[in-house]
């Protein structure tokens, strides 16, 4: 993603980016006699299993996401799952943000009862379709992986290691794990899990549900949200504890999980060993721990502090997202394309502290733009909520943007917004802002920054969901105090209205960002500043004394209308008198990429042809 | 003892007429807190008899034990003078009664900024001057930033008993080694000073040069003799003084006065400072450490000096110190000198208003401050934060120099950065009480009018480290005060137990409070730096904030110093630079500034607040600037008002208004992280030379000019002949002349560069002076000690940017510079290459 936005603005270009950009195809995957493509194209794309999946649950109208590079084989397997299963088969065009995300908005518009998602994913879970992951395969070399993995572990036999992988290399995990406690005799090694499915119950149990949650989504009103998130947050985990079990069980257990309720009984029948979107406090007797889709169990009494982690996979989000929510476990990371192995923790601490002078930033932020860049992780609306009210509750002005995906120049247009927070998939949250004219956070930095339920511990929460309050039981204790702090605030905002004087609001707090006292402005609109404004409304009849700017309107706190007033430029000026007239003289011609007038034009020309 | 009460104290702080505030400053152990104490004694606080020894004023442990001053202290002292003396004072008073608000301040040049802090609330300076090493580069320092003030310096030459004691010197050699120190100190004050004020230069003959000695607590002015033996010869006292300095002389044969050094017969003269002045101290002296004792008390009973039966039974030293003490008491002559030269703030604030005030000078408050009138409106300036005993809480220490405060009232609270008539930097609180400052301790008041010094508790939270208090809505700000240091060395700190953090946020807050220099922030790196003034600076500030602030054990990096990019000729091409859309175009060309110009920016002399027209005026008048691009300046960059300039030579482009905010926002962020090393840019007038933008307004808007502008600067300072500039020390080193050798190796080592070498006259020490790099500044001191056995003592303090040898994209030297700064910021190890910034059409 990250790479992505260095590149030109898709604003108004003239396409010519998006023409010569280089895409890497892997042609190589699927051979070229065409009976061998079928073979090669059912083995990679798993298309007996998609079937399989699809015929039984009887879906009629099937969404096929593909990734950018993945696109030239589409065709193939379009036709493929047609012919054997059908059903009608759509293939989504670009994603409106990062292609690991499940498009379920795109999916929407042709009403597909599921999609099938091809290639690297975020594993987020969705909230509203039904999704199958295929993630393709891509060759690992498993005895030299597990000779790398010797020359990092190979002293101390008994050492807890977590492995974890990239998804596209999930097929030879099992393989490698018994190479290892077979042949390398290790004795700790934990494997992480990924889902190949999610939301399967989901339809089945009810048309209802889906659209409940979906509709809830979109509800403004709290109580109703929560209730929501509940559902989604069950629903995932009875997903996931379907995924922990059997096979058959799955099925059983889905289907009989006809409403929420169901399955929260699911839940408490598996009792601790299943969570929903874990946090990351570690609580006694439960030692499953699932992020970003992966699931891993660790043995009664341990935790993941104590455990080093062993991924397989080249450089990936994925990958600094696994750092960065184990700061405290060492990773060892294997390239199975350069067949390499190497430590990869030295960085992430810097990483974190980078990020953690963004949370300073943030904090002394007046002005915060939401910004929305995912539209299929669930309870996303609930977040961009949460956030609204959490940067209201604190006087400070926020303003939500759908912009796609993120680039310096789109960016940039809003100078009045001091800091952007990023609601997106935990793949895609980390974005390096340095060459953005503002910082763009993550919500939990936003939350440390805004909240002081919250501090910097080192600790680092990528996926949002997990920030959210009443998400689960577990764990959630601490943020429904930092809710419940925050309803307080708020109300004790709306009971002090008057009374601006009083000292905890205005106090201007140190900035560790410039070493002096800030500030914060407030934005908030209090009673107070509605009385005004209705007294504003009601004098406005009376004549108005123009200011020195001959301008009649008074701004109530705003934060964009303060910054139009601090700008130098405000709008075109009509110099009566003062203009002196000249005589029209020609303009410029030619196109605005480089007008005729200008040096090199005629370079420019002959380059063309 | 006691001797005044909080009650006299007040109640003469309404006669402001009778009020002194001053500050001791001097270079560092020259003597200024063993010689207030002589001052608090006399005030009764403390026993005379510990004076010298006690260091009253250094109220923390460390002070004490290290016996530097690291924090400047003020104490209020009562002082009544004789009904006949009244008379010598020639500014208005009320009474024999006066109040002395004092400030006793450290003499480390790393310490420098308290100075700063303690000469802004006061009107005269008592200047200590040690009379062997004389005239130092802090006591030029202390100087010339009391006479930038206005601030009317008095002088004290301190440490007389070494001269007498150690060098054992003739009258005649001591008399010119004063002289030639008053001499110098009047050269200083003769460069340095500011008209307004008038004639500052100090003269012996007219009483505002004392001699002393801080450690036996004794010291006197001609005046104190001239009282003596004005009576004795039957003259007029101003006769008298002028007679007991310079060339005159007195032949006792004939009891004539002469300006001869020969009588008629061509018998050499004695100096009658010599005969009159020294001559009895001298004897004393001899008498005393000789143990002719009966001699002396002989002398004693002459000059009317009873002792106590217990005191007679002493010898040596400790004799001399009480007979002196009891003979010329310290305390005496210069509250004396103190409360007849120096200006009670009715006198200063007339002078000092302008210097004083950013607001015009005929709005209400400009009068009050002129006219310190206790009625006008509320102008205080706080000039810095004094930790109470509740931890995190300040009282916020200022003048008052108009109106009057009083505990409860609302007021104004103006940080620095407010403007008038916006909201930004203000707050309105009520003050919750007020406090006299006493040395350790403080004394509870209930108001204070205009003239005098006080803490204020209550108003901690909202300012920084200091500000404007007023309780008028239109008052301008009291200027912000400028330091002679900045904070040039840096170290990272972190918690040991991550789990502190929270606590180390809070120190550093307290930490930036109680210092009126230090600096603490967040690098883009995520890790917390303190910046100071130096390594001591750093080292006090870091136990502070280990010990008293934050309160947890903390891990601190190896210092660092900042560097600057610049440029050093004119870029070679100019610099073009597309949008991220392609459709527009800036042209830019970079330009060095030139050393004089930047200086004066950071001077302050050529500002982004100055009215545009007066600013090109100086800039073509004085910078060779085209009057026309002079007045087309678009920004001063980083932070609104570093030393780059942003120039817009265009002609005739369409929009260009429009463009002009995202192209300044872009200005300083470029200017903020410069292209090779970010760090700061220093030095570099950019001169947009033509535009050319999108016909419609959605496709020139800041997301395509700020990105644009910026690789423009990137691009123009990179073919400019890019340098980068490290700070250098200029180092003050004395010793004797065997530990020569040892510095220069030192120096070599470091890079160091001699830029003079010379003897202090009449003494066996050498001075030297050099210039060191700060880079390679860091255990200097203890490599110093170490090469001359301990005998030299540097002196550091900034001067200036120097510019490193070479290009910094060519020089390998410069390129691994570049390279470990980058790494050390976490940046990609690489220089980002210049196609990067420039298009091509």
């Amino acid at each position: 993603m990250s790479n992505s936005l260095s590149g030109p603005s898709n604003f108004a270009d003239d396409g010519s980016a998006v023409i010569a950009r280089q895409i890497e195809v892997h042609h190589s995957k699927l051979a070229s006699e065409a009976q061998d493509k079928i073979n090669a194209c059912s083995d990679i794309y798993e298309i007996e299993r998609t079937v399989g999946a699809i015929k039984e649950r009887g879906y009629k109208r099937i969404a096929l996401q593909f990734p950018d590079e993945l696109l030239p084989d589409s065709g193939l397997v379009a036709q493929l799952i047609r012919n054997q299963t059908g059903s009608s088969v759509f293939i989504l065009a670009d994603t409106s943000y990062g292609s690991c995300c499940v498009d379920e908005v795109a999916a929407q518009h042709i009403s597909a009862d599921a999609i099938i998602h091809y290639g690297r994913s975020c594993q987020s879970p969705t909230s509203r379709l039904p999704v199958i992951y295929v993630f393709g395969k891509e060759p690992v070399d498993v005895q030299d992986c597990a000779t790398v993995f010797d020359g990092f572990f190979a002293q101390d036999k008994a050492q807890k290691v977590v492995l974890m992988y990239d998804v596209i290399y999930a097929h030879c995990v099992e393989s490698l794990l018994s190479t290892l406690e077979g042949e390398k005799s290790y004795t700790n090694i934990v494997k992480s899990r990924v889902e190949t499915e999610s939301n399967l119950g989901y339809v089945l149990s009810s048309q209802d549900v889906p659209k409940a949650a979906g509709g809830c989504c979109q509800k403004k009103s709290e109580t109703l949200c929560r209730g929501n998130k509940q559902g989604c947050s069950t629903e995932s985990s009875s997903s996931s504890c379907c995924r922990s079990g059997e096979k058959s069980g799955d099925l059983t257990c889905s289907s009989s999980a006809g409403g929420c309720a169901k399955a929260t009984s699911t839940m408490q029948q598996t009792g601790a060993v299943s969570t929903g979107p874990t946090t990351t406090k570690e609580t006694p007797g439960n030692n499953k721990r699932r992020r970003f889709g992966r699931t891993y169990n660790l043995p009664e009494g341990d935790s993941i502090e104590d455990y080093t982690i062993f991924y397989i996979g080249n450089e990936s989000p994925t990958l600094s997202n696994i750092m960065m929510t184990h700061s405290k476990c060492d990773t060892y990371s294997y390239n199975p394309e350069k067949k390499q192995g190497r430590l990869e923790s030295a960085q992430v601490n810097r990483a974190l502290m980078r990020r953690y002078f963004l949370v300073q930033k943030a904090k002394d932020a007046d002005v915060i733009g939401i910004a929305i860049g995912t539209l299929g992780v669930a309870s996303y609306m609930t977040m961009i909520q949460h956030l609204k009210l959490l940067i209201e509750s604190k006087g400070k002005k926020a303003y939500t943007f759908v912009m796609g995906k993120l680039n310096v120049a789109k960016m940039a247009n809003f100078m009045e917004i001091d800091c952007f927070v990023y609601v997106a998939c935990p793949e895609n949250s980390l974005i390096d802002s340095k060459e953005f004219y503002r910082p763009i956070v993550t919500p939990y930095e936003l939350e440390i920054a805004l909240s002081k339920s919250r501090e910097w511990t080192g600790d680092y929460v990528t996926n949002f969901q997990e920030l959210l309050p009443d998400d689960d039981k577990i764990g959630a204790d601490k943020i429904k105090i930092s809710q419940a702090q925050l309803d307080a605030a708020s109300d004790r905002e709306d009971e002090d209205g008057s009374d601006v004087d009083s000292d905890e609001d205005d106090r201007p707090h140190f900035s560790l960002v410039t070493g002096q006292l800030k500030q914060s402005k407030r934005y908030t609109t209090n009673k107070k500043d509605s009385k005004e404004l209705s007294a504003l409304i009601e004098g406005s009849k009376d004549l108005t004394l123009r200011d020195k700017n001959t301008s009649v309107a008074t701004l109530m706190s705003s934060a964009s209308g303060e910054y139009l007033q601090s700008r130098q430029f405000k709008g075109l000026e009509v110099n009566l008198g003062e203009t002196p007239v000249e005589l029209a003289t020609e303009g410029r011609a030619g196109i605005a990429r480089g007008y005729k007038t200008e040096d090199g034009y005629g370079d420019r020309e002959k380059e063309k042809y | 003892m006691v001797n005044f009460t909080i009650d006299q104290i007040r109640e003469l702080m309404d006669k402001v007429t009778n009020v002194r505030n001053m500050s001791v400053i001097a270079h560092v152990d020259h003597g200024k807190s063993t010689l207030t104490d002589s001052l608090v004694s006399m005030a009764g606080i403390i026993s005379s008899a510990r004076a010298g020894d006690a260091r009253f004023m250094d109220t923390r442990q460390d002070e004490q034990d290290r016996g530097i001053t690291i924090k400047s202290t003020a104490i209020s002292l009562y002082f009544a003078m004789t009904e006949e003396d009244l008379p010598d004072i020639k500014q208005k008073s009320d009474g024999t009664g006066f109040v002395i608000n004092l400030i006793d301040s450290p003499g480390h040049v790393d310490f420098s900024s308290e100075v700063t802090a303690a000469l802004r609330v006061t009107d005269g300076a008592l200047v200590v001057v040690d009379c062997v090493d004389g005239v130092c580069v802090q006591t030029e320092t202390v100087l010339r930033q009391a006479l930038g003030e206005r601030i009317k310096p008095v002088v004290v030459i301190n440490k007389v008993d070494r001269a007498l004691l150690e060098l054992q010197v003739t009258k005649e050699d001591l008399y010119t080694s004063f002289q030639r120190t008053i001499e110098s100190v009047n050269v200083i004050i003769a460069t340095y000073n500011d008209k307004v004020i008038g004639d500052v230069m100090v003269y012996p003959e007219q009483g505002t040069v004392a001699f002393a000695s801080g450690l036996h607590g004794w010291a006197f002015t001609i005046r104190q003799f001239a009282v003596r033996y004005a009576k004795k010869f039957g003259v007029d006292r101003s006769k008298m003084m002028e007679k007991l300095w310079g060339e005159n002389y007195f032949n006792p044969a004939t009891k004539k006065w002469t300006t001869k050094s020969a009588d008629a017969a061509g018998k050499p003269l004695e100096r009658a400072f010599n005969m009159f002045v020294l001559d009895p101290i001298f004897k004393l002296f001899d008498s005393i450490m000789n143990f002719k004792k009966d001699i002396a008390f002989k002398m004693l009973e002459k000059l009317e000096i009873t002792l106590k039966n217990d005191e007679k039974e002493m010898e040596g030293k400790l004799l001399l110190k009480t007979v002196m003490k009891k003979f010329l008491p310290a305390g005496e002559a210069l509250l004396e000198m103190i409360v007849i030269h120096l200006p009670s703030p009715v006198t200063a604030q007339k002078y000092r208003v302008e210097n004083l005030y950013e607001g015009p000078m005929d709005d209400e408050c400009a009068k009050g401050i002129a006219n310190c009138d206790p009625n006008g409106p509320l102008m205080l300036y706080v000039s810095k934060m004094v930790p109470t005993s509740d931890k995190g809480r300040f009282y916020a220490f200022g003048r008052v120099f108009s109106g009057t405060v009083r505990a409860g009232l609302k007021v104004r609270i103006q940080g620095p950065n407010y403007i008038p008539g916006s909201k930004t930097d203000l707050f309105v609180k009520s003050v919750q009480r007020i406090v006299l400052m006493m040395g350790r301790g403080v004394e509870p008041i209930e108001d204070c009018p205009a003239g005098n010094i006080v803490g204020l508790v209550g108003i901690d939270q909202f300012l920084l480290k200091s500000g404007t208090i007023t309780t008028s809505d239109t008052a301008h700000n009291l200027k912000v005060m400028k330091f002679s240091v900045s904070p040039v060395v840096q170290v990272a700190v972190e918690c040991k137990n991550p789990a502190d953090l929270p606590k180390l946020v809070e120190g550093l807050k307290r930490l930036s409070k109680s210092d009126p220099c230090v600096l603490c922030f967040t690098s883009e790196t995520g890790e917390h730096i303190v910046a100071g003034s130096g390594e001591l600076h750093l080292e006090i500030c870091l136990k502070d904030l280990e010990e008293d602030h934050a309160q947890i054990p903390i891990r601190k990096s190896d210092p660092v110093v900042q560097y600057k990019e610049t440029i050093q000729a004119e870029s070679s091409v100019t610099a073009l630079a597309k949008s991220p859309n392609k459709h527009n175009r800036i042209f830019m060309k970079a330009i060095p500034l030139g050393e004089e110009l930047t200086l004066a920016i950071e001077a302050g002399k050529v500002g982004p607040r100055d009215e545009f027209k007066a600013r090109a005026r100086i800039l073509s008048d004085e910078f060779e600037w085209d009057n026309q691009e002079a007045r087309k300046i678009w920004a001063f960059g980083p932070d609104a008002n570093g030393a780059n300039l942003m120039v817009d030579l265009t002609k005739g482009v369409a929009y260009l208004n429009e463009i002009k905010d995202s192209c300044v926002a872009a200005f300083q962020w470029a200017t903020r992280e410069g292209v090779f090393a970010e760090e700061q840019m220093r030095g570099c007038r950019f001169n947009i030379l033509d535009v050319v933008l999108h016909a419609d307004a959605i496709h020139r808007g800041g997301g395509q000019i700020i990105p644009a502008c910026r690789s423009a600067i990137y691009g123009a300072a990179y073919v400019a002949q890019p340098g980068l500039m490290e700070p250098i020390y200029l180092v003050e080193i004395t010793c004797p002349e065997t530990a020569m050798g040892g510095i220069y190796s030192v120096l070599n080592k470091r890079r160091g560069h001699t830029i003079g070498e010379e003897q202090r006259p009449g003494t066996p020490m050498y001075v030297v002076k050099a210039h060191l790099p700060i880079a390679e500044s860091f255990g200097f001191t203890a490599d110093l000690r170490q090469a001359t056995g301990g005998q030299a003592f540097p002196q550091s303090v900034f001067d200036h940017w120097q510019l490193m040898n070479g290009v910094s994209n060519e020089d390998p030297k410069l390129i691994e510079k570049v390279l470990s700064i980058r790494k050390r910021k976490g940046l990609k190890e690489e220089i980002p290459p210049l196609d990067r910034f420039l298009d091509r059409l």
